[in-house]
């Protein structure tokens, strides 16, 4: 019981300030992983794609790969798009996803961020590097992190979380997969509800009243607990580790600025977030409507993560564009079929492909332009941020993990962009080492990441 | 180059079980007959039926103990109804909750209902909006409790101490499913007073709504237990009542059980069975038998299964819609009112249609939008899996495929696990072009003639293509681009067949087929994937099964009667 109302009047020192700023470092109390480094990145975005890209059209041509040299380079067609934030892009060739096996396709969305071995024919061996960047590096702020996801759970998963679309996985001994938010209006809600200025009074109330009503429930969670067996205790645990970071984010105030600024409402009425959950295995049900507004609302989930990043909510972010089976059409592309048609359910047609991915390097730079135009103070927040854009394989026919089509754009931890590496004489070319070099960019000195076997070492050449 | 992947598979997490290295023998399926396929996989196949050969791995709890059944949170579904039976709020609130892992296929596997960061932040935001709307009118209030009715602005501090008393004790007793303590009770009622000072009464209600809501007695299904007299642990019969409402209804008890409960009805087996007996005749139950059915087929998608009009021009998804509504009405008949065995569902020489079905099919004689029971012409069709929805339902947009009818037949109804492909053939798997042979046998043939392919494809395409006189809208044809269809398959490792009839006959007789169909049912009963240790409890249903010519409701009542349903396991476990 001491320790419950020394936890909360901790927070509620962290809560009365109205600066938004991870309360640890408030307390006085610098993360362990940020001593003694002067320059480490402090926002972690990941972008996942579906299907890789086009790195071999048929007739042995790298449609995705820049040519030139290391600092002297030219974007591809599929990359074209990005040529106005290429300055603080870093295009990461010759990589190969080692520790992807399992399910072609499920192994892949899984050990992209985790560099472990799909477990079983289920999902991940160990915790995605988004989750370890979230809970070992960067403190404590609003929301741990947030994970969104645009026409997510098509195909075979129905909706439902299942390997085949989820790139996410716990920081806990379960590496529970996380299942991301799909609804639009719920994030708006979720994110930015407290910075309208005309609810103050109202919202300050509101926010006592549920202080209240968390404690209550927190109890419940701790009394219930100890009297479980082992399997069901952890489950009431984890349970209330989820109580506890709503009760911390509600005593974190989120305060409006000249960089926080609630982003412009969306109607998104004309597209269904969950209409996953009536996809037929094969992308045969077809919800026209939704497909449409898919541009928009991704636009709209883009302004909202760049805003809970600008405004302190979190400090680290997901944005998956579909999910591994992309079953769903692209009707602003004049394209009818659903991308995993394109990509072999209806044999290889590399063309299409370079279409759908030059529309994903539009959407990608968007993003980073949009972070690039936060003024963080002297910095912009792509300055401060490590972006990682990737797939769950490179080519679609074969599912080869070869090469895989990797950018990491950004300034934190001394990134530097505006360079092409093609790690094509590195003989150990694993990904798990460019996870762990990511890693690094946070001030966490590990070594390894993900399962060792297919780790050799951080790689070189991100600073 | 190879044309075997076709990423078309159900994922593995949906049977939960570790990959095998390959595929079964036949010969292997053919000693197989016994209870679990899948336990074989990783104990390189010693579970064949009795565990006599399985060297203690299967060997069974003493009577009247239970596996460890892990801690049930309800789903969205059972959410949904429980609010609606809590507080008459049929607004489908938890639908705005994060998606469940599809797990065991129901969505309600235990051990696959991990809490996220949005599921509790949606979990408190599904409250809230009950909570309020729970309470916006003090006629609302008034059904919680009739003195709110009476509680005004200008009421004095004790009428309303004492009215909220009265709700919440009521409330929270409906809410957790059990008796109450005062403690319990009195920490609510101080936190209403709290928001009440600085609000109105009801605020104060609605944050005990908000909170109750949340909380674990109300979002798990939360068992302590006791100890009868012989020493065993059973669930109280509060719990039993909750196991039962939540099997049958899918929702929280009804006044009935908890007036059993409080009499003490609910803690020996033959009670426990003729409450279930009533549930199960009670109309409630019928959700949750199409909910099962559901999940288990490919149909819950056919209202939405979009076809190229030009090439089935009678084909829509209206029609698709009603193709659900022809295996749903079939199977509520055939198990509540006619032959009620699996069996008679599967080889039953009849289904229901209305005036446009018919029609669809090309049936005359048919009027109205009611289904009413027709006779197939029993040459093509037969039970269940000859319906066009079932058939139309597994396959890809306008052709068919041999392998996703087979691998459903295989995994769904017969419980056999089918790795999906990895290692080296991963990097040379390409499916076939649409245009690579006149019919799907042409098109899939590389999986019977290259063995890297065969030894996973002669699991399901055998199936399959026994199926493709049936097209892309699960219309019967002779020919596929002018080519005479050739029907002949197998089921693997039961017996060679020729065409759809003599598929399903073949499936019906299969000793497979019945256990399989009892583990799918524990499966969703028990809210778990089935795995090795719970061989015992499908060795008895299934012998029940048997013993009963495959009653379906039958089954359901001895769900209730296993060890696993009537014991908890020992404490602390």
């Amino acid at each position: 019981m001491v320790q419950r109302l020394n936890r909360r009047s901790l927070l509620r020192g962290a809560g009365g300030i109205a600066i938004a700023m991870p309360w640890l470092e408030i307390m006085g109390h610098p993360t362990t992983a940020r001593a003694g480094r002067a320059n480490v990145a402090r926002k972690f975005v990941t972008v996942y794609t579906p299907g890789g890209s086009v790195v071999d059209n048929g007739e042995g041509e790298n449609r995705w790969r820049p040519t030139g040299t290391e600092n002297d380079f030219e974007l591809s067609a599929i990359l074209a798009p990005l040529e106005p934030v290429k300055d603080k892009l870093l295009v990461v060739d010759g990589l190969r996803m080692a520790s992807a096996v399992g399910e072609q396709h499920q192994a892949g969305i899984i050990a992209w961020l985790t560099g472990t071995t799909q477990q079983g024919g289920g999902f991940s061996g160990g915790p995605s590097l988004d989750q370890v960047i979230a809970t070992r590096t960067l403190g404590q702020y609003s929301k741990t992190s947030i994970q969104m996801a645009v026409r997510w759970g098509t195909g075979k998963s129905h909706g439902l979380l299942d390997p085949i679309n989820a790139a996410n996985y716990e920081d806990n001994e379960n590496f529970d997969p996380i299942p991301p938010r799909l609804d639009p209006q719920a994030m708006f809600e979720a994110f930015f509800a407290t910075l309208d200025p005309d609810n103050g009074g109202e919202a300050a109330a509101r926010i006592a009243r549920k202080q209240s009503i968390l404690d209550f429930v927190d109890r419940r969670y701790d009394s219930l607990a100890p009297g479980l067996g082992a399997a069901d205790k952890q489950k009431i645990e984890q349970h209330l580790d989820k109580i506890r970071e709503l009760e911390q984010a509600l005593d974190n105030d989120i305060v409006a600025s000249d960089v926080c600024q609630t982003p412009t409402a969306v109607d998104t009425s004309d597209y269904d977030p969950t209409t996953g959950l009536e996809s037929s295995d094969t992308g045969s049900v077809v919800n026209e409507s939704t497909d449409a507004a898919i541009p928009k609302v991704g636009q709209f989930m883009m302004d909202m993560l760049v805003m809970a990043l600008a405004c302190e909510i979190t400090p680290v972010a997901s944005l998956q564009w579909s999910d591994t089976e992309a079953k769903h059409t692209f009707p602003w592309l004049d394209l009818p079929q659903h991308h995993h048609y394109y990509q072999h359910d209806g044999g290889f047609r590399p063309l299409e492909l370079e279409q759908i991915q030059v529309w994903y390097s539009q959407q990608h730079a968007y993003l980073l332009g949009a972070m690039d135009a936060v003024d963080m103070g002297g910095h912009t927040l792509l300055d401060e941020s490590v972006v990682f854009f990737g797939s769950e394989l490179a080519q679609p026919p074969s599912h080869s993990k070869e090469n895989m089509p990797f950018l990491v754009a950004g300034g934190g931890g001394g990134l530097r962009g505006g360079r092409f590496l093609r790690n094509e004489a590195i003989p150990d070319n694993s990904h798990n080492n460019l996870l762990v070099a990511i890693l690094n960019l946070f001030g966490d000195d590990s070594q390894v990441f993900g399962d060792p076997s297919y780790c050799s070492g951080p790689l070189s050449g991100l600073t | 180059m190879l044309f075997c992947g076709m990423g078309v598979l159900r994922t593995g997490a949906v049977v939960g079980l570790a990959l095998l290295a390959g595929c079964y023998s036949g010969k292997h399926l053919e000693a197989g007959g016994g209870t679990d396929p899948d336990a074989g996989a990783s104990s390189g196949g010693a579970d064949e039926s009795s565990g006599d050969e399985s060297g203690g791995e299967a060997s069974c709890l003493p009577e009247g103990s239970s596996e460890r059944a892990t801690l049930r949170r309800l789903t969205r579904q059972e959410y949904n109804n429980t609010v609606r039976d809590l507080l008459g709020d049929a607004t489908l609130p938890a639908n705005a909750l994060p998606s469940e892992e599809l797990a065991n296929g129901f969505g309600n596997d235990a051990d696959a209902q991990a809490v996220s960061s949005l599921l509790a932040e949606q979990y408190n935001a599904v409250a809230e909006d009950i909570a309020e709307r729970a309470t916006e009118t003090s006629a609302k209030l008034a059904e919680l409790a009739s003195c709110a009715a009476d509680i005004t602005e200008t009421s004095d501090t004790a009428s309303a101490d004492s009215c909220a008393a009265q709700l919440i004790e009521d409330f929270l007793r409906r809410a957790y499913r059990r008796p109450v303590t005062a403690t319990e009770v009195d920490e609510l009622i101080a936190l209403s007073a709290l928001i009440r000072d600085e609000t109105d009464f009801a605020t104060g209600i609605a944050g005990v709504l908000e909170a109750v809501l949340q909380s674990p007695d109300f979002l798990y299904r939360v068992e302590r237990g006791y100890l009868d007299d012989a020493g065993r642990r059973r669930p109280t019969g509060h719990e039993m009542a909750t196991r039962l409402s939540y099997f049958f209804w899918g929702t929280m008890p009804d006044d009935d059980l908890g007036e059993a409960a409080d009499a003490g009805e609910l803690t020996e087996s033959d009670s426990i069975l003729s409450h279930a007996e009533r549930m199960l005749d009670d109309d409630r139950s019928r959700p949750m038998v199409r909910f099962f059915f559901n999940n288990l087929l490919p149909i819950s998608s056919l209202a939405s299964l979009e076809r190229d009009a030009d090439r089935y021009p009678t084909y829509t998804p209206a029609i698709g819609a009603l193709m659900r509504e022809e295996t749903q009405h079939f199977l509520a008949y055939e198990i509540f009112e006619g032959t009620e065995t699996w069996d008679g569902v599967l080889t039953a020489p009849y289904t229901f249609v209305n005036e446009s079905l018919a029609e669809f099919y090309g049936l005359s004689g048919v009027q109205g939008d009611a289904f009413v029971k027709v006779d197939l012409d029993t040459s093509q069709r037969l039970g269940l899996l000859t319906q066009a929805g079932v058939v139309a339902g597994t396959i890809h947009s306008n052709e068919t495929n041999p392998v996703v009818r087979g691998a459903f037949v295989m995994r769904k109804l017969m419980c056999t696990e089918i790795p999906l492909p990895e290692g080296d053939v991963l990097e040379d798997i390409k499916p076939p072009d649409p245009d690579s042979g006149a019919t799907a046998r042409e098109r899939y043939g590389q999986h019977s003639s290259d063995p890297v392919c065969a030894g996973c494809h002669s699991l399901m395409d055998p199936i399959g293509l026994t199926l493709e006189n049936f097209d892309p809208v699960g219309l019967w044809r002779d020919t596929e681009n002018g080519v005479t269809i050739d029907a002949t398959g197998a089921v693997p490792g039961v017996a060679p067949v020729d065409g759809p009839v003599e598929l399903v006959q073949t499936i019906a007789s299969a000793p497979r087929t019945h256990t399989c169909f009892a583990q799918r049912w524990s499966e969703f009963a028990y809210g778990r994937t089935h795995r090795a240790d719970h061989a015992c409890t499908l060795e008895r249903l299934d012998a029940e099964f048997n013993d009963s010519g495959h009653d379906i409701r039958q089954l359901l009542l001895d769900l209730t009667q296993t060890d696993d349903f009537l014991f908890m396991p020992p404490e602390g476990t």
